[in-house]
């Protein structure tokens, strides 16, 4: 590998799964996560379409979920915001934060699907205007969590007007704001306002050798707001099958993932990996034969390129 | 004096913890333990604090019997189909224990948007329709999906004590909430009465809305007081508001107060005034249909009882290839409330019945259009009664894939069906052409006992040694005799077996089936194989009660030979395995399955070509053949009900169009002898004889004469009453 193009922003490495909120069986959806809490994961994420019936509501999943596991970390995979008010969002995390012992985290999302949105009661917008409408939620939630300032809490934006709000409650610990995001407008937001960028592979359309130009999106607007481009751990979500040969990309036996997430890790900064799983079995698979591989190969990797 | 019947119940508000949400749990958590019906956390969005509906979410995970209700929701914080989402998870999750409370009781709360939020989450809980909307200046829905399907509406209450917001609470709400320190009994009084002015105008019973009332201090509390609240004002909802920390006046409340408020309401008012029987909506009781008396569904039956209004109804209303509308579905949980439920149908012989273990039947009208379903599906225990002898008891309502699921550590397996969804019930009745048939014969052949609620609603359990006779026809026609509960099977001993999924291009299916059966009747008896033939392809699903690779491959070699294969997967696996092989779906069925059935002892150049031209036709979208034989006919046609010994195949087809279907199976029928009742929709009485040959008819209509006379018990495949038996009788 051509070390010019090997990005890295120094962060440890986490593991998780993105289980399907379904609510059939009703309670499937929280057993996953307890699979994943036991095997060890450090994440387990679900998606956010309030508009889909057959899907549980992810703040009464995750809250119920936070109740069934120990460890683990929970969090929207992501947040569909155009539906979630975000001062009601920001003390729900952060009540679900305190609850937990600081394991929740916010994946938050500009919003799609607008029929769906709209069809909820919620508002139709543009995607200029969805990406404004994030960056005034921002202001709004971190303001909220500040416990700590005093001032009175002011965000006249075009979509969310809160003057006078009052703060709190303030998390257990400091909850990362994870933005789902493509294009570079919304990158640019990721870089100056979000403390982690979570992508799924399945919507690059030109396959993960895109990630290099969204994360120089990014890295430029951090430098650009005063931040550090580490400022903002990079996600990825991740589709794949175990097999006993190699048929492809996340198409092999556990190894051969190691292989190729541990690349995608040094090639791209990636420090989150999220894998799509229903499956008991799968997930432990990943939990036990690719996630401590994985984390083995890089360490051993920044180790080598320390001492060079 | 107003009392409006309902059970009373205490409940605790947790007031603080928005720091330290913990703390409110841990409230909650003692309160359960102390035996509070109900806790309710008020939300503290607006101030600041801690999320209600998530403190709720959290709470019913670490709790597992007390309600509990996220409160005084301001209508303005959330969109309600949002809180309508999060409360039907909240009630999935829980068991059935949500609850919401709107209004913020501030004053000047804008009651418009209440009664918008309400009409929001209303129609999202409206599973009986594929799309809702809204109109609304706040709060709206557009096409939006209704759901999730809830077993139980989630109770949606009102708080405030102003009096339009009593009325509207009349007019639309499950319950209404005070403080009783803000309204004090006279205005308390004055409140209700506008509430049931409202109702009553609204077209509402005044009792589907329960009044309760918040208590500031238990220590004040005062008993008399709370007495005259039941008594004469109606209250059937006593709550404590307390302060985290403060668990003395949480114990002393419930152990002190509340038995005494309990047992100096039960003293005034007259026996028995204050039940748990529901009282449903007006507009859920204007979907009821005629005929059913309603209102008197036995007490036992009444909690489960499903109408077509109820939240659950879109769940029970059809099954696996049926739709239905029936006008009430009840779910017993006992023999006794079978008892209950035969006794409420035998005075509704005016409607149709459906019997339901767990609605996948074709034949059998689990469903149907107004009238009544008795659902055992809930009687599902599967134990084992004798271990050295492998004697298990399966409750009815347990489908078959529990039952291979809970064998299999034992290293047992008991033959089925082809597909692990069916309910035990139907299947056990009827016969049981399963994938193990040839080996260890239909599922009916391991009957050693079945308990069953006959006509007159006894309970009578029928084996070798009891009720003979009636054992006889539970094996091939029990749905005509009673409702089954629970059977005794002796399973066999099978842990491994060898499975197989091929495909084959079968161009020629003509061809292919007369292979196809030269070496079917051939093969050992270890493998049954199931044939779906199609246009140009054939499947095969086969397995071998063998976990020797050498001896599945050699049975399976010769069904390979039959034509160009175009996929094989053959794996060694648990029994429990095949069985679960597709997972569980909710039953959606639609319109009216269209099936026919045949038992061949061959397949001969007649009954292949008739085939062929069936399915060349179109006029089918299924076919499929399973085998039999080999054990099956190994017991003798008059030892049970189910009297085909002699086939070994049995053929099963599916159409859209009835007439069409018959059209081009009727010279299928004609190559056959015999059909099997559970594949057979057919309705015409002709199919009664081909169904049992005259010999068993006449046996099966005596004893129908018999256990029941007045055929409560025909929406079946129907014996009718032999009629001479009923004039010696009499």
């Amino acid at each position: 590998m051509n070390s010019d193009t090997n990005t890295d922003y120094g962060h440890d490495l986490l593991f998780g799964t993105f289980v399907t909120p379904t609510t059939h069986p009703v309670h499937q959806a929280v057993e996953q996560a307890v699979v994943a809490d036991r095997a060890g994961l450090d994440l387990v994420t679900f998606q956010d379409h309030p508009y889909v019936s057959s899907f549980h509501d992810t703040s009464t999943l995750l809250a119920y979920a936070a109740a069934r596991t120990e460890r683990i970390h929970l969090a929207a995979n992501v947040t569909n915001l155009p539906l979630r008010p975000p001062a009601v969002l920001a003390r729900a995390t952060a009540t679900l934060d305190l609850l937990s012992g600081g394991r929740i985290e916010l994946g938050i999302g500009a919003g799609a699907f607008w029929d769906g949105v709209a069809g909820m009661g919620g508002p139709r917008r543009s995607p200029g205007e969805s990406i404004k409408a994030l960056e005034e939620a921002i202001a709004i939630i971190r303001g909220i969590w500040d416990t700590t300032d005093r001032s009175v809490l002011s965000v006249r934006g075009k979509h969310y007007d809160v003057h006078g709000a009052k703060r709190g409650p303030a998390p257990a610990h400091p909850i990362g704001i994870w933005v789902g995001a493509y294009k570079p407008r919304i990158l640019r937001l990721v870089g100056r306002a979000a403390d982690g960028w979570l992508p799924s592979m399945q919507y690059l359309q030109n396959g993960l050798p895109e990630l290099t130009e969204m994360n120089r999106h990014i890295d430029e607007s951090a430098l650009a707001a005063g931040r550090e481009p580490s400022d903002v751990r990079r996600f990825l979500n991740i589709g794949g099958q175990f097999t006993s040969q190699r048929r492809g990309f996340l198409q092999g036996p556990p190894s051969q993932w190691a292989e190729e997430l541990t690349e995608v890790a040094l090639t791209y900064g990636t420090s989150g990996f999220i894998l799509a799983s229903d499956d008991t079995t799968v997930t432990q698979t990943f939990a036990a034969e690719v996630a401590p591989a994985v984390r083995k190969l890089v360490a051993d990797a920044r180790g080598t390129s320390r001492h060079e | 004096m107003t009392n409006y019947g309902h059970r009373i119940r205490f409940g605790v508000e947790v007031l603080g913890g928005s720091d330290a949400p913990g703390d409110a749990v841990a409230l909650a958590v003692l309160a359960e333990e102390l035996g509070y019906d109900l806790v309710v956390f008020p939300d503290q969005v607006g101030e600041g604090g801690a999320d209600a509906l998530s403190l709720a979410a959290w709470t019913a995970a670490r709790t597992r019997t007390v309600q509990v209700a996220a409160s005084r929701l301001d209508a303005r914080a959330r969109p309600a189909s949002v809180v309508a989402r999060g409360a039907g998870s909240l009630q999935l999750l829980s068991g059935g224990r949500g609850m919401l409370v709107l209004g913020s009781g501030s004053a000047g709360e804008d009651l418009g948007v209440v009664e918008e939020a309400v009409a929001v989450i209303r129609s999202l809980q409206d599973t009986s329709r594929s799309r809702v909307s809204s109109a609304g200046t706040y709060h709206r829905l557009a096409d939006a999906e209704p759901g999730p399907a809830l077993d139980r509406e989630v109770p949606l209450w009102l708080y405030g004590a102003d009096t339009a917001l009593a009325a509207l609470a009349g007019r639309v709400a499950d319950g209404w909430v005070a403080d009783l320190d803000e309204v004090g009994v006279e205005g308390l009084a004055g409140l209700n009465a506008v509430l049931d002015r409202a109702a009553i105008d609204a077209g509402r019973d005044v009792r589907e809305v329960r009044r309760s009332v918040t208590l500031t201090s238990g220590d004040a509390a005062d008993v008399s007081a709370l007495v005259a609240l039941v008594v004469d004002h109606g209250v059937s909802s006593v709550v404590l508001r307390v302060r985290t920390g403060d668990a003395t006046q949480l114990r002393t409340f419930i152990d002190d107060v509340a038995p005494a408020v309990r047992e100096g309401a039960e003293r005034a008012l007259p026996p028995g005034a204050l039940s748990s029987r529901p009282v449903r909506r007006a507009d859920v009781r204007a979907r009821r249909r005629p005929g059913i008396a309603y209102d008197h569904v036995p007490d036992d039956l009444v909690a489960t009882a499903v109408e077509p209004g109820d939240a659950a109804f879109g769940k029970v209303r059809s099954t696996y290839l049926r739709g239905g509308n029936p006008g009430l579905v009840l779910r017993q949980r006992n023999a006794a409330e079978v008892a209950s439920a035969v006794g409420f149908a035998r005075e509704h012989m005016h409607l149709p019945l459906g019997i339901r273990s767990g609605g996948h039947g074709i034949s059998g009208r689990s469903t149907n259009d107004g009238g009544l379903v008795i659902d055992v599906g809930a009687l599902n225990a599967i134990t084992v009664l004798d271990e050295a002898a492998r004697v298990v008891r399966i409750g009815a309502g347990a489908r078959w894939r529990d039952v291979a699921r809970v064998l299999q550590p034992h290293g047992w397996a008991l033959s089925s069906g082809d597909y692990g969804g069916v309910g035990v019930g139907g299947l056990a009745t009827a016969g049981g052409i399963g994938f193990l048939a040839r080996k260890h014969g239909l599922t009916i052949d391991h009957l050693r006992a079945v308990e069953m609620v006959l006509a007159d609603g006894t309970l009578v359990r029928a084996s070798a040694t009891e009720n003979t006779e009636l054992f006889w026809a539970a094996r091939g026609a029990g749905a005509n005799f009673g409702v089954a509960v629970a059977f005794e099977f002796v399973v066999d001993e099978i842990d491994q077996v060898g499975w197989a999924q091929l495909a084959f291009h079968a161009p020629d299916p003509a061809a292919y089936l007369e292979a196809f059966g030269r070496v079917a009747v051939t093969t050992p008896r270890e493998t049954t194989p199931f044939l779906i033939l199609g246009q140009g392809i054939a499947q095969l699903m086969a397995m071998v009660d063998s976990s020797d690779p050498d001896v599945i491959v050699s049975q399976l070699q010769p069904f390979a030979e039959i034509a160009p294969l175009m996929q094989q997967q053959v794996v060694i696996a648990p029994y429990a395995a095949v069985m679960n092989m597709f997972p569980e779906t909710p039953h959606n069925g639609r319109g009216e399955p269209v099936s026919r059935s045949a038992f061949t002892r061959e397949i001969t150049p007649g009954f292949a070509a008739a085939s062929a031209d069936l399915i060349r036709s179109g006029a089918s979208h299924w076919y499929q053949i399973r085998t039999v034989g080999g054990a099956v006919a190994d017991v003798a046609p008059d030892a049970t009900a189910y009297a085909h010994r002699d086939a070994n195949f049995a053929l099963a087809v599916m159409g859209a169009n009835a007439q069409r279907l018959d059209r081009w199976f009727e010279p299928v029928r004609r190559q056959s002898h015999g059909l099997y009742l559970s594949f057979e929709s057919d309705r015409n009485p002709d199919r009664i004889a081909d169904a049992f040959p005259s010999a068993t008819l006449d046996r099966l209509r005596r004893l129908k004469a018999q256990l029941d006379p007045d055929n409560l018990f025909q929406d079946n495949f129907n014996i009718t009453p032999a009629r001479d038996h009923t004039r010696n009788a009499s």
